[in-house]
């Protein structure tokens, strides 16, 4: 399989030189890498920029609303585990109005990925700022540069449990290859979060600030990728400017493990009729 | 004529009183008697009243009644709240420890009973319940046995200690001599019965329907009164290979549901008010994406938080104009027991033939009241899954050039389905206006064509009829839907009022031809229904371009209709329009 094997040949409405190209190239070869049937996968988006990613994939895709990709995704793999399910979306989907639901999907750890290109900024709105924007931030809602402190995802998703966390920059293709790829095949609820630059409406956090400013995890001494503690740190010393696995727990059971789901076929395969038998286990507790 | 007798059982909250009620309930129906239970409850776990209405009857009850035989008082609260709808002669059964205010003008029998007293003895303060159901059971003329059995049934899974001590308290409560109780009239005898009996609430069947139209999927968060679906299915799936997922919001719960109905799954999710306002995000992206799934909406007093705990249908308007923007939506609106069932079936159906969001619209009284029907009896249900993706577009997938077109333009709207897995099925789907391919497009030609497409898929149910009718001979019809229907077929029953009544099933699409027809038939039609705006009425005036001949009755205080008020709003009526 190739990375063409997966795109639909849709040229997609992104700025040239957006970061996204990159993530939505790494997503089509980590596929690739992995020979998964184009028709087995679904990739669930949200609403921005990124959420566009979905409608350019040669496989099963689905543009859900702003915020709302990882309920979709969820409710998805959990109808039919024989499916590969990625999410994407941007920092506005992931740390704003759907933050709830990336706690909880973090929580739930149902077998999936999730991919966010964070470029801290709102840009398909024009220009806003966003939950991950830094201090100082010019946007059209924050004339003066934006005061707020901003999430920082890595030490939030560690923090609430995630058994996958990662985290990759559009500009090193190979490494966010591979950190999707291993995402995808991590059973569980994984999390790669990529700097995804936005050269129209983020003129601070660009593809040169990055390279300057990232560091990666084989930099970094001593660090295990199975320690919270190791992982919280390298998050903290570097203020979450740091590429690579910074966080796996492989063999923690899934949602679908603690549910018993395994153990039975998908549940779309349950389409018959219900039968005499299940009528009366289901009544029996009503009759007088 | 029939008879009815009614007991209002009453007492602190979380102190047992609904359990009382439902193993009187039991006892009785195991009897022959027909029986309905209404409860009265307030936001909170323990403390502040709580009654429980229980009607009995020797034919199918179909609500309480407004005027009470006996109360069971628990405390003293039970009796002032409640003594203005004793009647005349009525009793008061009252644990002896209280000290009710005298403020008895009416003609009152109280007697006071040893009911403490009675379980500390035999057994334990808790068991107060269930020395009261020994002294009603006696009073009622309910026979030992049936009281033991109901007893041990209801205590099953506390193990052998808990039945023995409760069957003691019972057995001491039963043959304590009490003279002033032997004064009072036992039950008539109960109807010969044939047919065996379930006693079940509407949100039981709604569950039971869901189950029989192969949903295997529930996403749900907790509320009232809507909660009971998602705690049947947490307990029955797990047993069928299905799932329920209590969610982080509703939100959550209608977009899972909606990721599961695309990936193939019937699925569901059961909310009220606050939550069907956060669903409407999701009915809005199941109408876009042509998605089916079903939402239940056990509606309760609103706006906001509202009356947490009290019946009201004043989601009709939220929901005929669901959203922003337009999508094709059906309102289906059960009335009993049975049609809970039927229409929970239907709706699965419903579903996956037009391939939008279907909500079952149920109210508090009508999901939460227990109460005796016929047992329903085994039907597989006929499951329609709607036009799928044809074998040989599955076959043809090696040599496909183009895309599967999901959203194909045809003459009724509906185009065939994939799910994710099949072969050749390859598509997009987006919340953004698109094209047959399911791609993005603002093209104006094409958006109007999609829209018409999406809109018109409805259009065949508007010929297909909804409301029916009981027929009197009457001038006028009174329709509602919901629980107030039961209380307008008890209000009319044995009565000579010219009114003939009629439920009406799906309010979205409105059966307009039916209704076209009905208008023509009768002088007037008079809608009743639980807001304070005439809701229904409005939508009906509105569509079917008819303004004097559609009234309303409502009301709105948390109260259902009480049959007495029903009767006399029908009989002023009748005299107005002589």
């Amino acid at each position: 399989m190739e990375m063409k094997d997966y795109s639909n040949g849709i040229k997609p409405n992104w700025c040239p030189g957006c970061g996204d190209f990159s993530v939505l190239r790494a997503i089509q070869l980590a596929a690739a890498s992995l020979e998964i049937p184009q028709e087995r996968m679904v990739v669930v988006s949200g609403i921005g920029c990124s959420g566009r990613l979905s409608g350019y994939m040669n496989t099963y895709g689905f543009h859900s609303v702003h915020g709302r990709s990882l309920p979709l995704a969820q409710g998805i793999k959990l109808a039919n585990r024989e499916l590969t399910v990625l999410a994407a979306g941007g920092d506005g989907d992931g740390f704003a109005i759907g933050a709830g639901h990336t706690l909880h999907a973090i929580r739930r750890n149902v077998d999936l990925t999730y991919v966010v290109m964070n470029n801290q900024v709102y840009g398909l709105t024009k220009g806003h700022v966003s939950p991950v924007s830094l201090p100082g931030l010019k946007t059209k809602t924050t004339p003066a540069g934006s005061v707020d402190q901003p999430i920082q995802p890595g030490l939030l998703a560690v923090g609430a449990g995630v058994t996958y966390y990662a985290q990759g920059f559009s500009a090193q293709q190979e490494e966010l290859v591979s950190l999707i790829a291993e995402a995808i095949k991590h059973k569980g609820f994984s999390l790669v979060q990529v700097f995804s630059p936005c050269i129209t409406y983020n003129k601070t956090n660009t593809y040169s600030w990055f390279r300057e400013n990232l560091t990666n995890v084989s930099e970094v001494p001593a660090h295990q990728t199975d320690n919270v503690d190791s992982a919280l740190r390298i998050l903290r010393e570097t203020d979450g400017l740091i590429t690579g696995l910074i966080y796996h727990q492989p063999d923690q059971p899934t949602f679908e493990d603690r549910h018993g789901l395994n153990q039975h076929d998908p549940l779309t395969s349950k389409m018959t009729e219900s039968t005499e038998e299940q009528f009366s286990r289901w009544t029996k507790r009503f009759f007088i | 004529m029939s008879w009815r007798r009614t007991i209002l059982i009453g007492g602190v909250q979380g102190e047992g009183v609904a359990s009382t009620g439902i193993n009187l309930m039991r006892a009785l129906a195991g009897l022959g008697y027909h029986v309905y239970g209404e409860r009265k409850f307030s936001s909170r776990i323990k403390g502040g009243n709580t009654h429980m209405i229980i009607t009995i009857g020797d034919d199918h009850v179909t609500c309480v009644e407004s005027v009470i035989d006996i109360i069971l008082a628990f405390d003293e609260e039970s009796i002032s709240f409640n003594q203005i709808k004793l009647r005349d002669n009525g009793i008061i059964l009252m644990d002896e420890t209280l000290t009710p205010e005298a403020s008895l003008t009416q003609n009152i029998n109280t007697v006071a009973l040893p009911l403490t007293l009675m379980a500390k003895k035999h057994g334990s303060l808790l068991m107060k319940n269930t020395s009261a159901i020994g002294y009603l059971g006696k009073l009622l003329g309910i026979q030992r046995q049936v009281l033991e059995s109901s007893i041990a049934k209801t205590y099953l899974s506390k193990g052998d200690e808990v039945i023995q001590q409760n069957l003691q308290v019972l057995l001491a409560a039963y043959d304590d001599p009490c003279p002033e109780l032997e004064k009072i009239d036992p039950l008539p005898d109960a109807p010969h019965r044939q047919e065996s009996m379930m006693i079940l609430m509407g949100n039981d069947a709604i569950a039971l329907g869901a189950l029989m139209a192969g949903c295997r999927f529930m996403a749900a968060y907790p509320i009232t009164p809507a909660s009971d679906v998602m705690e049947t299915m947490s307990r029955v799936f797990p047993d069928e290979g299905g799932l329920m997922v209590q969610t982080e919001d509703e939100v959550a719960a209608i977009t899972m549901c909606i990721g599961a109905g695309y990936a193939g799954v019937r699925s569901m999710t059961a909310t009220s008010g606050p939550g069907l306002t956060l669903m409407m995000e999701g009915l809005g992206l199941a109408g876009m994406t042509e998605t089916p799934i079903v939402v239940v909406d056990a509606q309760r007093g609103g706006p906001s938080t509202g009356l947490p705990t009290r019946t009201e249908q004043s989601d009709f308007s939220a929901l005929y104009h669901a959203g922003h923007g337009e999508f094709p939506l059906i309102l289906l609106t059960p009335s009993t027991i049975e049609e809970c069932y039927e229409l929970t079936k239907e709706a699965f159906n419903l579903a996956d033939i037009f391939q939008c969001p279907v909500v079952v619209m149920t109210d508090l009284n009508l999901s939460l009241s227990p109460q005796t029907i016929p047992a329903f009896d085994y039907v597989p249900a006929a499951i329609n899954r709607g036009v799928l993706m044809s074998l040989e577009d599955e076959l043809s997938a090696a040599k496909i050039t183009e895309p599967f077109a999901r959203y194909a333009l045809t003459e009724n709207g509906l185009s065939p389905r994939s799910f994710p897995g099949m072969p050749g099925g390859i598509h997009q789907v987006t919340g953004l206006e698109h094209n047959k391919w399911g791609r993005p497009s603002d093209q104006p030609a094409n958006r109007q064509k999609m829209m018409d497409k999406r809109l018109r898929k409805l259009e065949p149910l508007k010929d297909q009829s909804a409301v029916h009718l009981e027929q009197r001979d009457g001038k006028m019809l009174c329709l509602t839907c919901g629980s107030s229907w039961g209380v307008l077929q008890q209000a009319v029953k044995d009565t000579y009022l010219s009114v003939d009544i009629g439920r009406i099933s799906r309010i979205r699409p409105l059966p307009k031809r039916q209704l076209q027809q009905l208008l023509a038939n009768y002088e007037k039609i008079i809608v009743m229904e639980q807001n304070q705006q005439g809701q229904l009425a409005l939508i009906l005036r509105q569509e079917l371009n008819h303004q004097n001949n559609i009234v309303s009755m409502t009301r709105y205080d948390g109260e259902s209709f009480q049959v007495q008020e029903v009767r006399h709003l029908l009989e002023g009526w009748c005299s107005e329009w002589k």
